[in-house]
């Protein structure tokens, strides 16, 4: 088996594990029928992930197909955005637990730009998102200079960060300064509407939510990945998170790796926020509730804190979290997929217990035998 | 292979830098698992699953890198695991108690309730051995145990192996120090790539039969080597004055060092452990401020040098805390190897890493440093401590440095990869660059470098040129006798 397939594989059959409990958890709460119900429920959110095949096969309109796969995609996106965000910091060795407060920033950037600013679309999706990064960045900027210059550690300030940002945005910019102005009598809650110039495009028409958001997530975890581990600087980057020390040695100007990085991990987080303002929101409504920073933290951490990685688990579980409001038509709570989720951050977080079972079963692990003499078939990925 | 342990008896495993020591008694204490084979325990084969299966069969290992907690007390340390109860809650006292009547029964002098940062290092290994013991350890596995200690140090764990072996306990030493060996041991094993080549009896034999049973067929002359050739010095590459800097912690470990270091020379730093050399070296290679004092090098201001800027002028640097300082293990072998040069051809192109130049230039160094295995994929803690330090010295010549900072570069080293890190050294002196040699070895100091300072208490307390080595004025100079001397 190959180094990556290893890799990869606790966090596989955590989710796998993770799938099974609560199938045993729906199953065993019934009063009757539960494995049935259980296995209803799942396909149902399963249909509701990736589109209701057996309806539109027999004879139902597309819709039926588009609508869920853009909710599915567009919740990919944002767990994208922030679980790229936690990962970037964590290769640095930093510990971004701030990405919900730069988020929030970024929503809030994005949605100014995007109502206050008249520009052609062309540039003004771009302005938006430009701004929203710039927020998210700043953000997290903050907690990087406390880190890097007063040693203040990040996991503390970014946790503070986020109730600053929240009470700054939720509870004074939005209901006050930036409070949108009603129109025609009727009172609003929220920032005022973005213009169109400045709103995603829907790319499967006006019944699926799936818009230019997804593919740029995509995109951003594939520039990720290229970055860390195809360039000059995402190579110091990841050696400073595994080794400052001798990263410093080298000649790496560590600091600025770490700013940077922790800079990158705002942007992406404030992206999310963007993607959820000018793609889905139209306006920073009264309250952004959805805890996509949060989740990115569990995302970050099933993907093995590889960028494509994450996009995957975020394909998963913006798929099945889709999908859960579907299983209620069974009587089953819409909030299951979030506890596969949980317990998927659970199990992953045994991760080492994983690697040691799957080792046991198979011959000694090539990579961590010790090379005694010299082996021609020498072991390697 | 085959090795039989007898009960009581002080046994050494000796051999070169991967040859299979540490491998051997890993799988003795549980932590590798034999492919064939078995491991039996006075008669019984037993199966190790773990260490904890080790331990209960009474074997004890002490790590050559310590398994300590360091802001916890000794006896916390030595209970560690399996404390001592009452009503399921810890009980301390009884845990000192214990832990105070292990050390008077084997005559340690250990306080149970000192924190164990606080200790020497030479202590930690004595709370390492209390440890194993209190676990009812009878046969004790010491990996490498003198390389982190100082000579003093070094004679007092001879002593308490003797006693060890002589309270009953059985001692297993695994070392390539041939001279300590012959010192304590009974009975040697010698390995060789993998397998037992011989076993002899410790008054039997010679360190140079050793070293040549160790080796091979192929003897390579460590001990003796020549004298370099004489080479005319070129030109003046470090003017150092008055350099002041403070230690870790927070006192002043340099004090007025005044230094030159020219083309195409050796110079020796020689001194008692914690007199100032480690900041020295750091200040050469821009990893520690100035306090005051400067002077030029390659060219430049001594003064505010960063590592970058130091790399960027020339300055090649194999420190003495490799993990920490030298590589990141959690890397591969070819990203280690790019380290610090990453920025540059063949490692990059523009701003892209050029895998297929890094690959072939790591797949020549680790052929032409033979180092085992020469896999530029594997992740680089996978390889042994030579290994590593062959890659890291590799790594730093190759950049064709003209100044070339080296710290204990042969530490914890076996014969063959020292005569190796030396003839490395030597080659590049021939070739032009200026070497400053910090080792706490004198007699590798002595043995490679054309002048020699000495610090102590970071003032330099003597100079001396090479052929004038007068090694009892240099060792009182160590000690800090001072007198005016040209």
């Amino acid at each position: 088996m190959g180094e990556r397939a290893r890799q990869a594989l606790p966090s596989v059959l955590s989710v796998l594990l993770s799938l099974v409990v609560c199938w045993l958890l729906i199953a065993l709460t019934r009063d009757a029928d539960g494995f049935t119900t259980a296995t209803a429920a799942y396909l149902q959110m399963l249909w509701g992930g990736i589109g209701d095949w057996p309806t539109f096969l027999g004879g139902s309109p597309v819709a039926v197909l588009t609508r869920p796969i853009g909710e599915a995609a567009m919740k990919a996106a944002l767990l994208t955005l922030t679980g790229l965000s936690v990962a970037v910091a964590f290769k640095v060795g930093l510990f971004n637990i701030g990405a919900q407060g730069q988020m929030l920033l970024g929503a809030l950037a994005a949605a100014v730009v995007g109502s206050h600013v008249e520009l052609p679309a062309l540039l003004h999706i771009p302005a938006a998102l430009l701004g929203a990064a710039l927020a998210g960045a700043a953000w997290a900027g903050i907690a990087a200079a406390l880190r890097l210059y007063r040693g203040v550690h990040e996991v503390i300030s970014t946790i503070m960060l986020n109730w600053v940002a929240l009470r700054l945005v939720d509870n004074w910019l939005v209901v006050g300064p930036l409070r949108g102005v009603a129109q025609a009598g009727a009172s609003i809650t929220g920032t005022a509407e973005i213009h169109a110039s400045a709103a995603l495009p829907r790319l499967l028409g006006d019944v699926s939510r799936l818009n230019l958001g997804f593919p740029l997530a995509m995109l951003a975890a594939v520039a990720v990945w290229l970055w860390l581990e195809r360039t000059r600087t995402g190579f110091e980057t990841r050696a400073v998170g595994l080794g400052d020390e001798a990263a410093r040695a080298a000649g790496i100007p560590v600091a600025r790796r770490a700013g940077l990085a922790m800079a990158l991990a705002g942007a992406l987080a404030g992206s999310a926020g963007a993607v959820l303002v000018l793609g889905t929101e139209g306006r920073y409504p009264g309250t952004l509730g959805a805890p996509y920073g949060f989740d990115g933290i569990a995302i970050s951490l099933i993907g093995n804190n590889h960028p494509l990685g994450v996009a995957l688990a975020a394909l998963f579980f913006g798929a099945i979290r889709a999908g859960g409001t579907r299983m209620q038509l069974l009587d089953v709570h819409k909030s299951f997929p979030e506890l596969i989720q949980g317990l998927a951050l659970l199990f992953v977080a045994g991760r080492l217990i994983w690697l040691s079972v799957l080792r046991r079963r198979r011959a000694p692990a090539p990579v961590l035998s010790a090379p005694t003499a010299p082996t021609p078939e020498a072991p390697h990925a | 292979m085959s090795l039989d342990i007898h009960a009581g008896e002080l046994l050494a495993v000796v051999g070169e830098n991967g040859a299979g020591k540490s491998s051997l008694m890993n799988v003795l204490y549980g932590l590798y698992h034999p492919d064939s084979g078995e491991v039996s325990v006075e008669g019984r084969p037993e199966r190790f699953r773990s260490p904890r299966d080790a331990i209960d069969r009474g074997i004890g290992m002490v790590h050559q890198h310590f398994m300590l907690v360091p802001t916890l007390t000794v006896a916390e340390n030595v209970v560690l695991g399996r404390e001592p109860t009452r009503w399921g809650r810890l009980d301390m006292e009884r845990a000192v108690r214990e832990v105070a009547d292990t050390c008077a029964r084997f005559g340690f002098t250990l306080d149970p309730r000192a924190r164990v940062d606080a200790l020497t290092v030479g202590s930690q290994q004595k709370v390492e051995i209390v440890k194993a013991l209190h676990r009812g350890a009878r046969v004790l596995v010491l990996d490498e145990p003198t390389a982190v200690l100082t000579p003093q140090e070094a004679d007092e764990l001879a002593r308490v192996m003797k006693d060890l072996v002589r309270a009953g306990r059985t001692v297993v030493l695994i070392s390539h120090k041939l001279k300590e060996v012959l010192g304590v041991a009974d009975r040697i094993a010698v390995m060789r790539r993998g397998r037992l080549v011989t076993e002899v009896r410790a008054a039997d034999t010679t360190a140079d039969q050793l070293a040549a049973l160790m080796v091979g067929d192929a003897p390579r002359a460590a001990t003796d080597e020549p004298a370099p050739v004489a080479q005319a010095p070129g030109e003046v590459l470090v003017e150092a004055k008055a350099l002041h800097a403070l230690g870790d912690n927070h006192c002043p470990a340099l004090r007025g060092v005044d230094l030159t270091v020219r083309a195409g020379e050796v110079v020796g730093i020689a001194g008692v452990d914690g007199n100032g050399q480690r900041e020295l070296a750091e200040v050469l290679t821009g990893l520690r401020r100035l306090t005051s004092g400067g002077g030029t090098l390659l060219g430049g201001p001594l003064a505010r040098l960063t590592p970058a800027v130091a790399r960027e002028r020339g300055v090649g640097h194999v420190p003495e805390d490799r993990l920490r300082r030298a590589v990141v293990k959690a890397l591969s072998v070819e990203e280690n190897v790019a380290l610090g040069r990453h920025t540059k051809p063949p490692f990059a192109k523009g701003p892209w890493i050029d895998f297929a130049g890094r690959r072939e230039r790591t797949r020549e160094l680790l052929a032409a440093y033979d180092v085992r295995p020469p896999e530029p994929t594997l992740v680089l803690q996978a390889l042994s401590g030579g290994n590593q330090q062959k890659v890291v010295v590799a790594r730093e010549l190759d950049a064709k440095p003209r100044l070339l900072v080296v710290v204990q570069p042969t530490r914890g080293l076996d014969i063959g990869a020292v005569a190796q890190v030396h003839a490395r050294l030597r080659e590049a002196r021939r070739q032009g660059t200026g070497v400053v040699l910090v080792s706490l070895d004198l007699e590798e100091v002595l043995a490679l470098a054309d002048r020699v300072y000495v610090l102590f208490e970071g003032r330099v307390t003597g100079e001396f040129t090479r052929p004038d080595y007068d090694e009892r004025e240099l060792g009182r100079r160590m000690l800090g006798a001072e007198r005016a001397h040209g």
